[in-house]
């Protein structure tokens, strides 16, 4: 036994000393530890909660991804029953399923087969000569995971945007139908960051059919009810909110920002921030061709269903236009930013958010640096009373088992939050049990009359299963809530798992290395315990 | 001579008077669950869905809670409730009020208008008290939508149950499949104390919501609590199998006298860091530290009063041969005992 503590104590304080640099390396600040080739790079991260800044779980919309699959997959079946001449009266209900009708008994096989060939239906039931079906669920699967990773690209392609972008935000996908986006930084524009991201982005260029001063105005204009292939947009004030004008244009768009190739902040002679955008050599061909053929007519730029301008079409336009509206040089530049970084194929909605502004993250942090460090000054000042010698041991095996703990969150540069540092706080508390399960045990053996370095050993030995048993459950239960728990709470489970470990590891190794120096090759009659 | 909080010749009957202490127990759970009934459980935002918004005024203004709903309400946000943070004259308050129901919701994100209804709220609730009562700096805000408190809800209730389960395996495993019911039921015994606490807590005015944070403080006293009943099974296994012939329930008490003196260090230590975490860690962290102080009382208490007499009960009626370590002690054959 004493044979190994020569090679047991330079591998203990080896690996202490390596996980307290690793933990000293979060005290270095950020740029000398990247400028010096000494420290790691990466550390201990700091949780939103902590940093301040603003955590965003985005829902999106794939109900509408499958509904517009729907409605793309009914015009398909529709187009190729019209080439043999069926007609079928096709929509899609609320519930997502494609409802189709029958017109004839005799064209059903014929249906059927159509339908058939499309291999993305399948049946939900049938009513007489109205049959109702839904896509299949590998077709589904495959419309919602387009969808998604459309919606995540597009997402960080703004966030990430090179000019405008904010620096450090990460944009992951969280579960089936949501985005989580976490911006860092105490003093971001709130406002602008979530137009940022919920705008849909969605260009489009309408000729107008018709125009006046408000949807009311326009719609009397119509006692007979709008052409079913025109809807009426308006145009609202970026600044009051208010109703400017209305325009009647077709429901279907002559171009859509999908041809945009580019899109950039310039200004006009009066010195007003306007959009520029240049559309890709297919889509300049399709604009010249609507130009040309529209010349006098105005042209409708709608943007998520707003009008931002609707100038008249002087001449002929090709890759270049411009967006002009009212407003200030920031707007026009996240404009053109969400412009370049192209639309969202569906609406996204925020459905989580939780900001932290400037001083509580730091408030924070002092607060928990302080419950840490009295906790712990306080959990040692008893081990040292109760425990006198072996008290010390259990002391400094406590502040090993913390050295441990934070080098080793720090290597996986795990995000520590505030119920992070609670979980610590808990450790220094728990980390003591065991301990106390070993201290307790030699103290009976003690007590039966062993010599010191019989208890010792048996000590140890008794109590180890009982050590892993206890740590092993509370393993468990750290482990579900990592699973399960969400932001911060993930703090809180790392620390307390990775917490359970090196405190068995302090207990159970650190600790009986540092009797066996202690107890050395002396003749020991008491022990002080 | 070695200090000792507990003697180590310790024989209190801890078992003799079960059925008082388990009445006791049954008794706090039915007044918990009639209070929870009575006044309701104070849910959070998180599982509830809802906005909390934290500000703390500059220096000068002044304000207090009536005023400060006074305003909100005057802003339309008729279920607002406001509480004041820290000491009394605080500048720091948090208002909390309710998502808006799922349809209108939806309505609102399918029109044109912000489908964030909720944070244009908070934008409104800002400027009618920048205006009313005067500049603030905004520390907090915390927005769940009902579809994500309803996903909370379930992950939260699916965290607890499958921890259940994995300690029902592991120690059915480790132990005998008649140690895990008293574990577990200890474990629900704590969960519904421990609530019980927290809702008559919040309607005495203190700041504990069930919340993610309450969640993780339950899941933590679920851990603390078994390590403690863990380590109690552990010292009646070995009794059992050093004095084959004994009574179990005079091995039950011998194991929980013995153990007493580690039972109360470790929740001592564990208590100190909790409280130096309620005192001084702030109010961010308070519910979690308040919901740790009561759990760690109780998951003790549990432990010693409740774990150890269900597993006599058991033990009695379904155990083989009354403390025969052949079938107690099974499972636990690979653990290499004392060298005695």
């Amino acid at each position: 036994m004493s044979g190994g503590v020569a090679w047991r104590s330079v591998f203990v304080g080896a690996l202490v000393a390596l996980f307290a640099f690793l933990t000293a390396a979060n005290f270095v600040p950020k740029e000398q530890r990247v400028a010096s080739a000494f420290w790691p790079d990466e550390g201990l991260r700091m949780g939103l909660d902590l940093r301040g800044g603003i955590h965003w779980v985005v829902g999106v919309d794939l109900g509408q991804a499958i509904a517009r699959e729907l409605e793309f997959v009914r015009k398909s079946i529709q187009e190729r029953l019209g080439k043999d001449g069926i007609v079928l009266e096709a929509n899609v209900d609320e519930q997502s399923q494609l409802v189709l009708r029958i017109a004839r008994e005799e064209d059903r096989k014929k249906v059927l087969d159509v339908l058939d060939e499309t291999n993305v239906l399948e049946s939900v039931g049938s009513d007489g000569l109205e049959l109702r079906y839904g896509l299949t669920e590998s077709w589904t699967q495959d419309v919602r995971e387009r969808t998604m990773s459309q919606v995540l690209e597009v997402l960080r392609r703004r966030i990430d945007d090179p000019q405008r972008g904010i620096p450090d935000s990460v944009v992951t996908r969280q579960g089936d139908d949501r985005v989580l986006v976490q911006i860092p930084g105490e003093e971001i524009d709130r406002e602008r960051a979530r137009t940022l991201l919920k705008s849909t982005g969605f260009l489009e260029f309408k000729i107008v059919v018709d125009a006046d001063a408000s949807e009311e105005t326009l719609r009397a204009r119509y006692p007979d009810g709008l052409d079913p292939a025109m809807a009426v947009v308006k145009q609202v004030d970026q600044e009051s909110g208010a109703e400017v004008g209305a325009y009647l244009v077709p429901k279907v768009a002559d171009i859509t920002g999908d041809y945009l190739e580019d899109a950039r902040v310039q200004f006009d002679q009066q010195q007003r921030p306007i959009v520029e955008f240049t559309f890709s050599p297919e889509g300049g061909q399709l604009f010249e061709a609507l130009t040309e053929k529209n010349r006098g007519k105005q042209l409708a730029i709608i943007l998520d269903e707003n009008v931002y301008s609707a100038p008249a079409i002087r001449a002929r336009i090709s890759t270049r236009g411009m967006i002009e509206g009212r407003f200030t040089a920031d707007e026009a530049a996240d404009l053109a930013v969400i412009l370049r970084a192209g639309s969202l194929s569906v609406p996204v909605v925020i459905e989580e958010e939780r900001t932290v502004g400037p001083g509580l993250g730091q408030d924070s942090i002092s607060k928990g640096a302080l419950a840490s460090g009295i906790g712990l000054i306080a959990v040692l000042v008893f081990g040292f009373v109760y425990y006198k010698v072996s008290g010390v041991i259990a002391g400094i095996s406590l502040v090993a088992n913390l050295l441990l703990l934070l080098g080793l969150i720090s290597l996986f540069e795990a995000t520590l939050t505030m119920p992070g540092i609670a979980g610590l706080v808990l450790t220094i508390g728990m980390a003591v049990d065991a301990n106390v399960l070993v201290f307790e045990r030699i103290r009976e053996e003690l007590r039966s009359g062993r010599s010191v370095r019989a208890s010792v050993a048996t000590g140890f030995e008794k109590a180890t299963w009982t050590v892993l048993d206890a740590n092993i459950t509370t393993l468990i239960t750290a482990i579900i809530l990592f699973e399960y728990g969400t932001g911060p709470i993930k703090g809180f489970a790392v620390t307390l798992s990775v917490g359970i470990v090196t405190s068995v590891f302090a207990a159970l190794v650190v600790s009986r290395l540092l009797f066996d120096l202690y107890l050395g090759n002396r003749n020991v009659s008491t022990l002080s315990i | 001579m070695p200090m000792e909080i507990v003697s180590h010749d310790m024989n209190i009957d801890f078992l003799g008077r079960r059925s008082l202490w388990i009445g006791l127990s049954g008794l706090v759970i039915a007044l918990g669950i009639a209070a929870t009934l009575l006044w309701g459980m104070p849910v959070g935002i998180d599982f509830a869905g809802g906005t909390e918004f934290q500000l703390r005024f500059d220096p000068g203004v002044t304000a207090d809670e009536a005023q400060l709903r006074a305003v909100a309400v005057g802003a339309g946000f008729l279920d607002a409730e406001v509480v004041r943070f820290g000491e009394a004259d605080s500048a720091d308050f948090l208002i909390k009020f309710k998502a808006l129901p799922e349809d209108e919701m939806a309505a609102a994100a399918a029109g044109e208008a912000d489908g964030l209804a909720a944070n244009t709220r908070v934008a409104r609730l800002q400027s009618a008290i920048r205006e009313s009562i005067g500049s603030f700096v905004e520390q907090r805000v915390e927005f769940v939508g009902p579809k994500v408190g309803a996903d909370l809800r379930r992950d939260g209730a699916n965290a607890m149950l499958m921890s259940a389960i994995a300690i029902l395996i592991y120690i059915a495993f480790r132990f005998s499949s008649r140690y895990a019911p008293g574990a577990v039921v200890a474990l629900i015994h704590d969960v519904l104390v421990t609530s019980g606490i927290l809702v008559v807590a919040n309607h005495l005015g203190l700041r504990v919501e069930f919340d993610l944070q309450v969640l993780a403080a339950l899941l933590a006293i679920v851990g603390y609590s078994l390590n403690d009943t863990i380590i109690i099974y552990d010292r009646i296994r070995e009794n059992l199998e050093l004095q084959p012939t004994a009574d179990l329930e005079s091995v039950l008490n011998l194991s929980v006298n013995q153990t007493m003196s580690r039972t109360v260090l470790t929740a001592g230590t564990t208590l100190l860091a909790v409280l130096a975490l309620l005192i001084f860690g702030g109010d961010v962290i308070f519910p979690f530290s308040f919901t740790m102080l009561i759990g760690i009382v109780v998951g003790t208490y549990s432990s010693v009063f409740i774990a150890a007499p269900i597993l006599l009960f058991l033990e009695r009626r379904y155990g083989g041969t009354k403390g025969k370590p052949g079938t107690l002690a099974r499972g636990g054959a690979t653990v290499k005992r004392a060298r005695a």
